[in-house]
This record gives structure tokens, sequence and C-alpha cells, in this order.
């Protein structure tokens, strides 16, 4: 799943590629001041429901929004601007280019990390706050690396009710019991640390 | 003398014996609260106010105001330990605290942070004592134009951390400042950019934002790079600050406390201008300004003494007269009226035991608070010894119940979600997240009070500049714009000839 480590920006990539100013790696990064330009161009249309109308007393709900929109669209001109003028000259550097610290950067582990952090905001309403936290703290330590299961299991079920004590028990959060089954689960479990 | 007098009686009644527990037990419960990022401290004194109706009022009082100081420092031992602000405020401390915290030099860091933090309460404290009555009738000259002018300045500072690239800054900072319009608009109850989903009309919430581009993309970078934050040790002993040190930083230290001081009187301002606009000047002003977001002294010690100094400069409007300036002052004011007291003029007179009894324990507690920052701090720099996998599931499931506790909702936790996602990608493309988590925090406060100034003046955009205050502080906003830029414009200008 871990892909290598990269060690190269996207500016030094394209320069080891040689002397092609308009490589893919270099054109990339122009890509995020034209979303947000078109993101400023189309988003005024799109503000209020198509069932309603703004205000018209006073500069009305719209005024602001609409200035600081027409502000990033300015910027973002600018920013493509410069961009443009930079992909000139290979010498000339982007405004944007991977931070210079990250030599060994795995990006497979980042994505499969984020995926497995999306997984676990998804399954917390289906599973319960206790179940998703204990198979999410379980995984996580697996994947990175702790591959003692004398160590992962209590500190996944340990680490679990003591935040389920913190949280549910002494700050009264309603964090989720979970749908279905799950919720029949989650009380028996709430009911036999004491906390219900 | 009568000032003097009545501090010595204050100090009496403040070191009596469960007068001075209730102290040291509110500034724990702050510490702690600020440093669990989510949790913050006005959520922990709002939770508290319902135990203060068993206490005495000035008890009450000394109890948040203990929650309310040690909770603002609190909030940079996350920020400094795992880059995640606790408080808004304590944001300027991820800049040059975390760098440090990767150098392996946590507790450097985190004793630099609370000796500036206590330095500044200390002043702000003294100045809430002595000082009262003439800042009370400056603060009373403030309206919304001032207000929006102030917000103005933190948001202009921004320019300050903009390390040679104002444009990309203020393209983030904007996209903050439109992320801060989502829900109904203050002024006439029209939901913006909702997209026909309800939860949206209520906004999107900074502490969701923070937590979001903060944490997870920090923790997923920990998990792709086997980052080691566990504190390095020369000849035995962890890297620390001397005395020596926390001299070389009085200047910044002694800056940070004066602009806290001056920006927390202004009700509204709050604690996260005070420190972003120390920050900001503190880089025009160090020698060592260039290499600011690098983990320099300076650069932690200017933002950390002006956030705490803002705590008893903040106190000024509300015991003077009567106006909370910041949602923890608004829960202190509660608290005072469930009591029957009503702050204002009439209190020095009616009761100063009482109100000299909150200085002294103000005092008090900036004092406790380097004994408590420190142990609350050791406690913390030793989960930094946990190995990087368990701190990263814990730090992502204490982010995840930090986003669901702001509203008890679990579209907060997906907001917090996909901002985690698009932080990890804006720090993957070197895309700065700090001006745009700015905007989202004062974009609101500045559409507000901008909105209300102009309808106060029936539209009339003059209003800000014909004011005098109003119009000094829009004058040093853009003079420190000016100044901000002035090395890029040099560099034009050479490239040029």
């Amino acid at each position: 799943m871990a892909s290598g480590p990269t060690n190269q920006t996207s500016d030094q990539t394209s320069q080891a590629k040689g002397s092609n100013p308009l490589s893919l790696a270099r054109i990339l990064p122009i890509f995020v001041p034209t979303a947000l330009l078109l993101a400023a161009v189309i988003l005024p249309a799109n503000m209020f429901q198509s069932d309603q109308t703004a205000s018209k007393i006073g500069l009305g709900p719209a005024a602001w929004p609409d200035a600081m929109l027409e502000g990033m669209a300015f910027f973002s001109f600018l920013w493509i601007a410069r961009d443009l003028w930079v992909l000139g000259d290979v010498r000339r550097k982007l405004t944007l280019s991977l931070p210079i610290e990250d030599t060994h950067y795995h990006f497979g582990k980042a994505i499969s990390g984020l995926g497995l952090i999306i997984c676990y905001g998804w399954l917390l309403p289906i599973l319960g706050f206790a179940l998703a936290t204990a198979l999410f703290i379980a995984i996580w330590c697996l994947s990175a690396g702790l591959r003692n299961l004398l160590v992962v299991i209590p500190v996944s079920l340990i680490g679990t009710t003591a935040l389920m004590w913190l949280f549910m028990g002494l700050a009264l959060m309603p964090l989720p019991r979970g749908s279905g089954a799950f919720d029949n689960l989650s009380i028996w479990l709430l009911r036999a640390t004491g906390i219900y | 003398m009568a000032a003097f007098d009545l501090l010595g009686s204050g100090f009496v009644a403040a070191f009596e014996f469960w007068a001075f527990m209730t102290i040291v037990v509110g500034l724990l419960v702050g510490v702690v609260a600020g440093a669990l990022p989510g949790i913050s401290f006005v959520n922990a004194m709002a939770m508290a106010l319902p135990f203060t109706y068993v206490m005495e009022p000035t008890q009450s009082m000394l109890f948040l105001g203990g929650i309310y100081v040690g909770g603002v420092f609190g909030g940079s031992i996350s920020a400094i330990l795992i880059n995640v602000p606790g408080t808004p405020a304590s944001l300027p401390a991820t800049w040059d605290g975390y760098p440090m915290t990767k150098r392996g030099e946590a507790k450097r860091a985190l004793t630099i942070s609370v000796t500036s933090s206590a330095t500044g309460g200390l002043v702000s404290a003294l100045v809430l004592a002595f000082l009262s009555a003439p800042f009370a009738s400056f603060a009373l000259k403030f309206s919304q134009p001032e207000f929006f002018a102030a917000t103005f300045l933190g948001l202009a500072s921004v320019i300050a951390i903009a390390k040679d690239r104002p444009v990309i800054t203020m393209v983030s900072l904007l996209l903050g400042i439109v992320i801060g319009t989502v829900g109904v608009d203050p002024l006439y109850g029209q939901a913006r950019f909702s997209f026909g989903v309800p939860e949206m009309e209520s906004g999107i919430r900074f502490v969701v934002v923070m937590i979001g581009l903060f944490a997870i993309g920090e923790v997923v970078d920990l998990l792709a790079t086997n980052r080691d934050l566990r504190p390095k040790k020369t000849d035995g002993k962890a890297i620390g600050a001397s005395f020596r040190d926390i001299l070389k930083v009085k200047g910044a230290i002694a800056r940070g406390t004066g602009l806290g001081c001056l920006i927390g009187m202004i009700p509204g301002a709050g604690a996260t201008p005070g420190a972003v606009i120390a920050y900001g000047i503190e880089k025009q002003v160090s020698k060592r300004g260039k290499d600011f977001g690098t983990g320099i002294d300076e650069g932690l010690a200017a933002p950390e003494a002006a956030k705490n100094a803002t705590t008893g400069a903040a106190m000024v409007p509300l015991l003077t007269l009567g106006i909370p300036g910041s949602a923890a002052t608004a829960i202190m004011l509660a608290a005072m009226m469930l009591h029957g007291v009503s702050p204002g003029p009439l209190l020095f007179i009616m009761d100063p035991t009482m109100v000299y009894t909150i200085f002294a324990a103000m005092i008090i507690a900036n004092i406790l608070m380097i004994f408590a920052g420190i142990g609350v701090a050791q406690l913390f720099s030793t989960l930094m010894k946990t190995p990087p996998a368990i701190l990263g599931a814990f730090i992502i499931v204490l982010s995840v119940v930090g986003a669901f506790g702001v509203r008890n909702n679990i579209f907060d936790v997906y907001v917090c979600l996909a901002f985690g996602v698009l932080g990890w990608g804006m720090k993957r493309i070197g895309f700065p997240t700090a001006p745009l988590v700015l905007g989202v925090i004062l974009g609101p406060l500045a559409e507000r009070y901008f909105l209300t100034s102009m309808a106060n003046a029936k539209q009339d955009w003059t209003v800000f500049f014909t004011r005098p205050i109003s119009a000094t502080i829009l004058g040093l906003a853009l003079i420190f714009i000016l100044w901000s830029l002035a090395p890029n414009i040099k560099s034009l200008m050479v490239k040029k000839k």
C-alpha cells in the first residue's frame, strides 16, 4: 500500500526532467488558483436557495460575501498571471511547491490514513462511539506499524473506556450510540461500565 | 493610596483557604480544558457556571477567573506539542512553538510560553487593579466602527505572516472569510451558501475548521513521515529554557504585553487579534523576523504574552462598564447577574472589597499559573513519549469528539473531516492554512461590525474615517500593511534596476 519515499518538490521534478517548462508537474499548481477564480465567479449566483431573494434593505446579506469573493477573484487572477509568467522560464519558481522538509513522504500511507479517518467518521453514527473508536484505534495502530497485539488490544479497549468515561460520563456529551442493534450494544456497554 | 489599601484587603480575602483553593481548582480546570482541542476554556466556563450557584458571588468570580486565566494559556500546550491550537488565540503558538517541538525542544517551548503568558497576565492584572477607571472611560468611546477597525487590524496582521507570498496569503484569508459567511447572516437573517443542507444554515464553526485543518493533516503527516516527536536529550537532560533565554526575549514579552493590554480592553477584540497582531509586529521588529515560523523564541514569546495580557484588560470594560468584551467575560457577567451583582461604576462604590478581591485573585492566578502550567505541560510532555501510532490515533479521536462537542452534531464531524482532507492537501502543495483559519475566526466578526456600522450611519462608509479612534486604527492597519510589504517592494525595485 505504501508508496516509496519521494524527495522531490514539484519544481525540482520539472527541473530534473530538463528543459520543458510546460511539464505536467509545473502546470498542475496553476489549477488551484484557476479553481478558486472559477469558484469566486460562480458562487455569487448560488449564494441563496432558488426560492429566496436577497433582502434589498441597506447593503443586503450578499454585500459582504460578494466583496470577499471579488477580492478572492482579483488575487487569484494575480496569482494565475504570475504563474503564467513563471511558466515562460524554467528557472523561475511557481507560487505553490511542496514543503522542502518532506524528504521521505509515504503518500500511500497518507492516503490510507485519510481513508481510515473518513471511514471512522462515517461509521461513528452507525456503529456508535464505543465500537467505532475501539476499532479505529486498533486498526490505526496496526497500520502505523505497531504490530504487538498485546499492546494494541489493551490500548484500544482501555483508551475507549477512558474516553467514554470522560466525555459521556463526566462531560455528559451525547456521543453517537449507533443505530439498530449497535444502539442496544452501546447501551449495554454504557451500563456495564457504570456510565448509565 | 486607597487603591493600595483596597488591593491589600483583596489579597487577604483571596488568600483565605477556600478562596485560594477555588482559584487553584479553577486554574487547573482552565489549563486542562484549554489544552484539549475542541473542549476550550469557554466551554469549561459554561459547564462550570451551574457549580457557581452554590458559591458566594466573590468565590464564583474567583473560580471563573481562574478558569479564564488558565484556559487562555492552556490552549498553547496542545498548539506547541501537537500543532493543534486548543483555543483560537493559541494559533500563533503553532507557528514557532511547534517547529521547536519538531526539533525536540518541546520543554523549552513550553517554558518560554508559560513564562511569557504569566508575565503578560500579571502585568494585565496590575493594569486592571490600578488603571481601570481611565481605561474604562476610553473604552466607552468605542462603538461598532471602532470594533470593525480593530478586527480589520487583526485581519491586516496576516500580511506579516505572508512569508514573501502576499498574494497567496490574501487568497487564503479571503477564502477563510468566505467560509465564515456560510449560514444565516448576522443582520438580515437570510441563509447563504447553504445549498439546501439544513445544517449549513447554522454556519461553519471556526473550532471545527481549526481542528480539521490542523489536527487531521498533522496526524496523517505523522503517519506518512514516521516523525518522532519525543523530546530530545542533550547530556542526559531534556532541552529546556534557562533564565538567560527568558531574559533574551524580554523585549518581545514587553511588546506583547503592552499590545495585549491595549487590545484586550477593546470590547469584542479579545485574545485572538491580540496574539496575531503581536506576532506580526514582533516579526517586523525582531532581528530574526525573517526566520519566524521556524521555531524562533521571540515569535513564541510575543503572542503568548499578548494573549494572556488580554485577560485582565478584558475585565476592565466588564467590571467598570458592565460590557463583556468576549464570550468568557460574558459568562462571568452571567455569573455576577445570577448572584444579583450588577457590574458597573457603582460596583466600585457599593462593594469595593469584592472588586479588589477579584483583582487580587487575577494577580495570584497568574503567578500560580507558572506552577500549574509547568505541571500540566509536564504531564502533556510525558504523553509525547507515547509511540506516534498510539498518539496519532488518540489525537484523531479527540479531534472528532471535539468537533462533535461544538454543537453535539455529527454534521460538524463531517465538516471537520472535510477540512482535514483539505488541510492535508493544502499542506502538500504549500498553500498556507493559517490565514484561512484567521479569516474564518475574524471574518464573521468583521462582517457584523461592518454591517451594523453601515446601518447606523445610514450606509455612509465615511463613518470609518470620520471617527478619530476608528480612523487612527485603520491608519495603523495601513501603516502595518506597508511596513510588512516593504521588503517585498524593495526587492521588486532592486530586480527592476
